[in-house]
């Protein structure tokens, strides 16, 4: 499977730095998407790939801090980096509380925008592949029936066959059965992979 | 208030005389002294062998004397039966022969009429000394009250004068506030204004070098940012330029003033900072200056501006007076100058050039901004404002005002 070309969203409503950043991260053999406002960057159609968000603080209408709460809201995940004229402490310290991904104050030197860019989209990459090993997992244990998903649950209490058997009301043959298909669906190596992947189904919060 | 009067009260009380005897004693006196005249008239009587009773006057002048009419009166009456009984013949019985009826009234007649008179004069005595003593009180109250009454005033002269001293400084300090709050509002706007084209002068110039150090330069995409990079400082320069002329302009109401009012009005304001500071604030102001043209409130601040940075530099005299001298004078025809003269510290040839420059300061919490403000103040006037210093002996700043004849001529 190809990676898709990774993508920088710049979202500044001064013009003049808007074009020189976006020239700027352009130079480097980076795609750019640029837009003059938040509710610009919302509307467009983004496209599913390693991405990052370069990101004014101070914005007429919606700022910058109102989009980081926004997308956090909807579940968006992309890495953001701020940038501001008058970077103060309370508010770096709020924006990386919602989990910025880095804070930058005007004027920005060229190298330090361009590896708070490389470093994030490195960053989505590693996450992006995160979610669709998760989702592909997901999928997989979507697919069993009712009854294999009893069984699953009890495989993965630690149950053997026969308390398996004796707590579900099946012979121990019939479980033998439901669990080679669970093994088979999730494609589980072992019995510790099918548990490692259950955990980790368990402990993310489904989208 | 109370304890005086209630002293002046007891006072009285004792000078009412027969009262200073209780009524019991003043009788047991009268009972007393008529018995002493009875015995030493029987003892006395022997000798001369002749009815002995004079005593008995006395004993009656005595007793209402010293205990009023009542035992006068029972002084009378012993002595009366004593001399019936004692002395009138038949002796040591109660009979009275017709021969002396007369000579017993005269005598109990004498008694009362000696009773009468001494008791009369002695009330007359005594209530004229009550109405003394009462006056006494009563002057004596009326001292008390006016005393306290002039200790109120005094009070609250001094509680006046406290509350102006502290109005003062509550005056100057909002004068500081009001300076440095207009600063930092002023300061904080130019940083954000310069501060958004700086940030894209940097975003494109870094731009136009990155597609420059490519292996084939991209020329078109270099232009462009380099273009950029133009426009972004041209809105530098203009944001400047607008700033300046905002300060210029700030010169909304041009009156005719008296430059030598307004330093009196300035000094006022500095009086506290300068004796919390140790320092003697000395005016030397030329009469009949001709009155400048201009905005007082401005002119005030460039003085004020003055006097604290003058204050400020003699914090850490201590070998000589700290002297601040604020003088007026005709600097030229049709010119008033103005000049403040401080036995601070001084400023070093290093930084006299830089003086006058946004935000140089020399001190740790200096915003810098005082001297550039005044000086554009100062000009925006028609005036000038500089600075002379020996580094170690103190510095003189002075501004010309051209006066408003001579503007108008």
């Amino acid at each position: 499977m190809k990676e898709p070309e990774p993508i920088v969203f710049i979202i500044d409503d001064d013009r003049m730095v808007r074009e020189g950043l976006q020239s700027l991260v352009k130079s480097v053999g980076l795609r750019v998407e640029a837009f003059a406002s938040a509710p610009e960057f919302l509307a467009a159609k983004r496209p599913d790939a390693p991405a990052c968000l370069v990101l004014d603080v101070r914005m007429p209408g919606l700022s910058g801090l109102e989009l980081q709460q926004k997308l956090g809201v909807e579940n968006i995940q992309i890495p953001i980096i701020f940038i501001t004229g008058h970077g103060d402490i309370p508010m770096s310290v709020r924006a990386m509380k919602e989990g910025a991904h880095e804070f930058l104050t005007k004027p920005i030197r060229g190298q330090d925008l361009l590896d708070a860019v490389q470093k994030a989209i490195a960053s989505d990459r590693r996450q992006r592949k995160e979610r669709a090993e998760l989702n592909e997992i997901r999928a997989r244990f979507d697919s069993l029936t009712p009854r294999e998903k009893e069984v699953l649950e009890l495989v993965v209490r630690g149950l053997l066959n026969k308390q398996i058997a004796d707590e579900l009301g099946m012979s121990e043959l019939t479980v033998k059965t439901h669990r080679a298909h669970v093994m088979e669906k999730t494609k589980a190596e072992s019995l510790a992979h099918l548990v490692r992947m259950a955990e980790r189904l368990r402990t993310t919060p489904r989208k | 208030m109370r304890p005086v009067r209630d002293l002046y009260r007891e006072m009285q009380a004792a000078h009412t005389a027969p009262s200073s005897l209780g009524p019991l004693s003043r009788y047991a006196l009268a009972i007393t002294l008529t018995s002493i005249a009875l015995w030493l008239s029987l003892v006395l009587q022997a000798p001369f062998d002749n009815p002995f009773w004079f005593l008995f006057a006395l004993a009656v002048i005595a007793s209402t004397w010293y205990g009023g009419r009542g035992p006068g009166w029972a002084a009378v009456s012993i002595s009366s039966v004593a001399a019936l009984y004692f002395f009138i013949p038949p002796y040591h019985a109660w009979s009275l022969s017709r021969r002396d009826i007369p000579f017993f009234v005269t005598f109990v007649g004498c008694q009362a009429i000696a009773n009468w008179l001494i008791s009369w004069r002695r009330e007359t005595e005594e209530s004229l000394k009550r109405a003394r003593d009462e006056l006494e009180v009563r002057v004596g109250e009326r001292t008390v009250e006016l005393k306290n009454a002039n200790e109120a005033l005094l009070n609250q002269i001094e509680e006046q004068r406290r509350t102006e001293e502290a109005l003062q400084v509550a005056r100057a300090e909002l004068a500081r506030v009001a300076r440095i709050t207009t600063i930092g509002e002023l300061t904080a706007s130019i940083a954000h204004e310069v501060n958004q084209p700086l940030a894209a002068v940097v975003a494109n110039a870094d731009a136009c070098v990155a597609w420059l150090s490519h292996q084939n330069p991209n020329l078109a995409e270099a232009r462009a940012a380099a273009e950029r990079t133009t426009q972004g400082a041209t809105r530098a320069s203009e944001v400047i330029v607008r700033i300046r002329s905002l300060i210029n302009k700030a010169t909304p109401e041009k009156a005719r003033i008296q430059i030598n009012e307004i330093i009196g009005e300035t000094v006022a304001l500095a009086e506290g900072q300068a004796s919390r500071n140790g320092v003697s604030l000395v005016m030397e102001l030329a009469s009949d200056l001709p009155p400048v043209l201009g905005d007082g409130i401005q002119l005030q601040q460039v003085i004020l501006n003055l006097l604290m940075n003058g204050i400020e530099a003699m914090t850490s005299v201590t070998d000589r007076p700290r002297r601040l001298v604020i003088q007026s004078r005709t600097a030229a025809p049709g010119e008033v100058g103005v000049s403040v003269q401080d036995s601070g510290i001084g400023v070093s040839p290093e930084s006299m050039p830089r003086l006058f420059e946004p935000f140089f300061t020399t001190r740790s919490q200096g915003m810098g901004m005082g001297l550039p403000i005044s000086r554009s103040i100062v000009e925006a006037h028609g005036g000038k404002l500089w600075a002379e210093s020996t580094p170690g002996q103190g510095s003189t700043f002075q501004f010309t005002l051209p006066s408003a004849d001579g503007m108008a001529a």
